[in-house]
């Protein structure tokens, strides 16, 4: 694996909590000394957290979908059938 | 039923098989129970769509067995959500005219185009960073499943589409601030 990669790799382990606890201090003390590194870090950790709600928006639309054809398919009628009198007998 | 490993390993096909059984089963109690509180058809489905996502979720990081009633698990979920729902509708309705969400909209703005942005051109790394990271597939399924030699590919490659994507937003979150500034 090329240098960056196993850079990232390296903030990976650190913010994700998976390094040695040696290995940690040595990054600990290259944080320090290091403000690319630094920064890099801090984008990795904006990246983890958009990748999640990235997942999170496609889940939300797959799901959706999942209504929509439960709500609209000629096989699922006995279903929505049952759902729409819930609604329909208040 | 499916397997909580069937569910991690899955894809959108084994994902949308998943969904279609958890809305026969659980889905016509939670209909009930919202309906009983006076609820609609739109609110039910919102309060379980969101109750399905949280039980991925944590199904997908571990935290859950799906071997418990998935059912009653549900059900659970969506009336903690129907009750919160309705609790803050009465404590956070803007009483006094302002709308507080209103506020929020510029750095909306700039968050939603970076969204758009990954989810476009970076769609093929997102999907791939997706599976590691949100749905907690196995490097190993990973590797198949993206049609990769092995395992060592499959972690290059994740290791260069999160450089990628890392190197993006930091570079669109600039661009962006400049333009709002």
């Amino acid at each position: 694996m090329r240098t960056s990669l196993i850079e990232t790799e390296q903030i990976e382990a650190h913010l994700l909590q998976l390094s040695a606890p040696g290995d940690a201090l040595v990054f600990e003390a290259k944080l320090l000394l290091d403000d690319e590194l630094n920064d890099k870090l801090q984008w990795q950790k904006v990246a983890y957290n958009k990748i999640k709600l990235y997942g999170r928006n496609q889940l939300k639309q797959e799901i959706e979908a999942v209504h929509q054809s439960l709500f609209s398919q000629a096989r699922h009628k006995s279903f929505s059938e049952k759902i729409r009198q819930i609604f329909s007998k208040r | 039923m499916p397997e909580i490993n069937n569910l991690i390993r899955a894809t959108v096909a084994d994902r949308e098989q998943f969904f279609i059984a958890l809305y026969k089963s659980a889905f016509p109690s939670v209909a009930r129970y919202i309906s009983k509180m006076g609820g609609s058809f739109d609110e039910a489905k919102d309060v379980f769509q969101d109750a399905l996502v949280i039980y991925y979720e944590k199904a997908a990081n571990g935290t859950v067995s799906i071997k418990t009633n998935e059912k009653a698990y549900l059900l659970g979920i969506s009336k903690h959500l129907w009750l919160r729902k309705f609790k803050d509708n009465v404590l956070h309705s803007p009483i006094d005219g302002i709308d507080l969400e209103a506020a929020a909209d510029e750095e909306d703005y700039s968050e939603n185009k970076l969204m758009h942005y990954l989810a476009t051109a970076g769609k093929k790394c997102m999907d791939l960073l997706r599976s590691f990271y949100y749905d907690n597939v196995p490097l190993g399924d990973a590797a198949t499943l993206f049609g990769f030699s092995g395992v060592r590919s499959a972690t290059v490659q994740k290791y260069k589409c999160l450089e990628k994507v890392r190197e993006t937003i930091k570079q669109k979150s600039l661009t962006y601030e400049d333009f709002l500034n």
